[in-house]
């Protein structure tokens, strides 16, 4: 460990010296310190390391809780849900509503770069959307979510669904304030799918396979999938499913009505 | 570009205790595990960073093997 900038040295490595104090060792990359070559020219002023050590996600996280806990208070059963491009959130979205709407009411917030495509979607199955764009953004954020509920202002006891931007990668690492995170996935994707991008598979309590309809056309192994969930994430529940068939969708409201009526009866 | 997003977080929790003081220097830590690119967050640092009390302060990353992501301490002049 480097006692002036913490850094490790196996990290490191060579190349780095600290003008002005004793310990010049050496760091692999150039680790500029703003001074090197400034001593002549500038006036000396103390420098000082201040630790800072927080959390980069700080504020997001702040926010989520704040989210977490208006949800709670409700008894609202918030999920997030997350996929690449194209494996068929909406879809699975529009027919759970259509199929499940009367008896568990579900308001859904829509989360796409561009268009409000996917929110008239979802308000012709039947229920409450409201459509966040986020422009050049790759993700939702815990403050763009708060100013979607306050917009739905979903009901007591209901599902609030948030379909956040098709990205298997970002939307890992931002806390929505969610009781659950649901990654989707579908059989034209490839089954390596978890194993490629295991951040987004670690982070989430449910993986959903969706198009088993189209199992007879595409070299997708269901078995593989499942194992390579399992190996990355041993606690994930896994549905195998069909959103536009309808195959294997009861076990999944089965669930969802569990979650929606208590929390853990999964 | 997620990075943006991570680097006003940490260019917040920098300037917020700099005290008027001079950031020259800002040491995070970032896990592996994050898919967060150390070579676009340093790009994005220049951007964000100027006009604060870190503009032109250099950004140092220590790459772990978790899912950290942490401003570890800065160096202020």
């Amino acid at each position: 460990m480097c006692a002036v900038c913490g850094c490790s040295d196996d990290v490191h490595g060579a190349g780095h010296v600290h003008h002005g104090h004793d310990d010049a060792h050496a760091h692999p990359h150039s680790h500029a310190h703003g001074h090197h070559h400034h001593h002549d020219d500038e006036p000396k002023r103390a420098r000082s390391i201040v630790a800072v050590e927080q959390d980069i996600l700080a504020k997001n996280d702040r926010l989520a809780g704040d989210n977490r806990k208006w949800l709670g208070e409700r008894d609202i059963f918030a999920v997030n849900l997350v996929s690449s491009p194209g494996a068929g959130k909406t879809t699975l979205l529009e027919r759970t509503i259509r199929e499940l709407g009367a008896g568990v009411p579900i308001a859904v917030i829509e989360g796409d770069q561009a268009t409000d495509r996917d929110a008239r979607r979802i308000r012709a199955a039947g229920a409450r959307a409201v459509q966040i764009n986020t422009g050049a953004g790759c993700h939702l954020d815990a403050a763009m979510v708060a100013r979607a509920i306050a917009q739905l202002d979903p009901p007591r006891r209901s599902v609030l669904a948030i379909e956040n931007v098709g990205n298997l990668v970002c939307p890992a690492l931002f806390d929505l304030g969610e009781r659950l995170k649901v990654v989707v996935s579908s059989v034209t994707e490839g089954d390596d799918k978890p194993i490629k991008y295991p951040a987004m598979f670690r982070a989430s309590d449910v993986a959903v396979l969706n198009k088993v309809d189209l199992l007879p056309h595409v070299d997708f192994d269901v078995g593989a999938f499942v194992e390579r969930v399992r190996e990355i994430n041993p606690r994930a529940q896994v549905f195998v499913l069909s959103a536009t068939r309808g195959d294997g969708m009861s076990d999944f409201y089965a669930w969802l009505r569990g979650q929606a009526a208590g929390g853990s009866a999964a | 570009m997620h990075e943006l997003a991570i680097v006003h977080g940490i260019v917040d929790a920098v300037t917020e205790r700099s005290g008027g003081d001079r950031i020259v220097r800002v040491v995070v830590e970032v896990g592996r595990l994050t898919a967060v690119l150390p070579d676009a967050l340093r790009f994005c640092f220049e951007v964000v960073a100027q006009g604060t009390a870190a503009e032109g302060a250099s950004l140092d990353i220590l790459e772990t093997d978790g899912e950290t992501l942490r401003v570890r301490e800065m160096e202020v002049a």
